[in-house]
């Protein structure tokens, strides 16, 4: 009977959840269109990486393996070129959303202020502080909405995107790119290209995830930037000035959230570890073949 | 009458033996109208240098040589400079039972080859293989992008054919002379590449100690 009783309590657990207004213990970090640039980079990059290395690698059975996944070097190719132009077309639209999210109004202070992703020299300081502080040597700096290093991981895919995104669209279409620059500018272009997307390969697939979920404080995973919220508490110990600053100017009510559900943070998880899989899967299978191709 | 008649057939027929047989694709190439005019955006003058050599260096030269021999390694033998003979592997010994890449190891290593399966004889053509810049030869600059790199890369134009298909390395200290945009552009990607890392690796591994021994403030 105990059994039964059990399940009643939770069935009637459920309908009182239902009833109960949901707790605000989180504090909104990003909006749904910040993560669904978000959701779109990881997706255009995966496969932007797979396919580029399929190509890079195809002389290795690693390379062949991946690019029979997208259907061969060819269809990988094209593939890469589609990807690569969507990809192109998310930074403009970016672009453009920036501008509207600028406060035109307060121009030099929106800018330099903290809500802003500018660099900015209070970054040096907590760059240099926080290196002090994991050698015992200083207190934890006082991280404001953007530490140092989302601002580098932000600039860094800012600069990357025009930088592949131009030599990627001279490279695909060469006979057009040497009507503007000259065909021996191509050489160059191949170049630029493939270091600069294994410097973006290995700092997301490295430095990046090793940053934002594996270290001790956000393991398993950090979900903040796909459900948009972070719990308030963890904010409040990590972000101290941000939090400080919002209670002040009375403005954190306006930024609470509830939890997310469970079935989406399952969802989430998933997604992650799947996209982390893969990204290390490209970066042991590209390190490990380094040598046997032409560069 | 008879002695016009076979004056101009012996003219006809020296013209023919002297001169160059005609190819018809450079005609075509040649034409004002279509193909190359409309999508090359260089000169516009077609007519004057798709048919006559320009004063070109060659692509392929010797840093401080001009003509004559040079030394092809230290301490090894002079080599002749073969970019201007009709056949440009004239008189090398035993020349029937070598393939391309007993000499040119070097020249197998690149995109054209590697990646997209191609052959040598697809690009430099049949035996005797003319050097690049000999007169006739397909592959002189002044027509090789409309007799070679057209075949597959429709509209290219002089200016694509400027791509180097055999590159020097760009790491390799050389190429600040022979290739210097691509010796610079190199290394400044690789100075930026370089400086992330050693900032954030040694950043995130520092990091990663010191949180695994400290732990997370529980709320």
């Amino acid at each position: 009977m105990q059994f039964f009783g059990g399940s009643e309590s939770y069935l009637q657990k459920r309908r009182n959840l239902k009833v109960q207004p949901k707790k605000k213990t989180r504090i909104k970090r990003f909006t749904v269109t910040q993560r669904i640039f978000h959701l779109l980079l990881i997706l255009f990059f995966l496969i932007l990486g797979s396919t580029g290395l399929a190509r890079l690698y195809i002389e290795t059975s690693w390379g062949k393996g991946i690019a029979s996944f997208f259907g061969g070097y060819e269809t990988s190719f094209q593939i890469h070129k589609v990807v690569g132009i969507l990809m192109i077309c998310c930074f403009l639209v970016h672009a453009v959303y920036l501008l509207f999210k600028v406060v035109w109004k307060e121009l030099p202070r929106s800018l330099l202020g903290p809500e802003s992703l500018l660099p900015h020299p209070r970054d040096i300081k907590g760059f240099f502080q926080h290196i002090a502080w994991f050698f015992h040597i200083a207190i934890p700096p006082k991280f404001d909405r953007w530490s140092y290093w989302e601002k580098f991981d932000y600039w860094a895919v800012f600069w990357g995107i025009p930088i592949l995104g131009i030599t990627g669209l001279l490279l695909a279409y060469p006979v057009a790119a040497s009507r503007i620059i000259p065909g021996w500018g191509l050489n160059v272009a191949l170049w630029i290209h493939r270091i600069e997307a294994i410097l973006a390969m290995a700092h997301v697939f490295i430095i990046h995830f090793f940053v934002t979920h594996l270290r001790r404080h956000n393991f398993p995973m950090d979900l903040t930037m796909f459900e948009g919220s972070a719990d308030l508490e963890v904010t409040r110990h990590e972000r101290p000035a941000w939090v400080t600053r919002l209670e002040e100017s009375g403005k954190l009510n306006l930024l609470l959230a509830s939890e997310t559900s469970p079935r989406l943070r399952i969802l989430y998880y998933l997604f992650g570890y799947i996209a982390m899989a893969v990204g290390i899967y490209l970066v042991i299978g590209g390190l490990a073949n380094s040598g046997s191709i032409t560069w | 009458m008879k002695k016009t008649v076979f004056s101009l057939a012996t003219t006809v027929l020296l013209a023919l033996i002297l001169l160059a047989s005609l190819a018809f694709s450079q005609e075509e190439v040649a034409s004002p109208i279509m193909r190359y005019k409309q999508y090359e955006a260089s000169t516009g003058y077609y007519e004057e240098y798709e048919v006559l050599p320009q004063r070109r260096r060659p692509i392929i030269s010797v840093p401080g040589v001009a003509r004559g021999v040079f030394p092809y390694s230290p301490g090894a033998a002079q080599v002749r400079i073969r970019t201007r003979l009709v056949d440009s592997h004239w008189g090398i010994k035993f020349y029937q039972n070598l393939r391309c890449r007993t000499c040119h190891m070097e020249q197998t290593r690149d995109i054209h080859t590697v990646r997209a399966n191609l052959t040598c004889r697809q690009c430099h053509g049949g035996e005797p293989i003319a050097s690049i810049q000999h007169y006739y030869s397909p592959m002189n600059p002044i027509r090789k992008h409309a007799y070679i790199c057209a075949k597959c890369h429709e509209g290219a134009g002089a200016s694509f054919a400027s791509y180097l298909v055999h590159p020097p390395n760009p790491f390799l200290a050389s190429t600040r002379k022979d290739f210097p945009v691509l010796f610079y552009a190199f290394w400044t990607m690789m100075v930026i590449a370089s400086v992330t890392f050693v900032i954030f690796l040694p950043h995130a591994v520092f990091w990663g100690l010191r949180e695994l021994f400290t732990k997370k403030e529980k709320p």
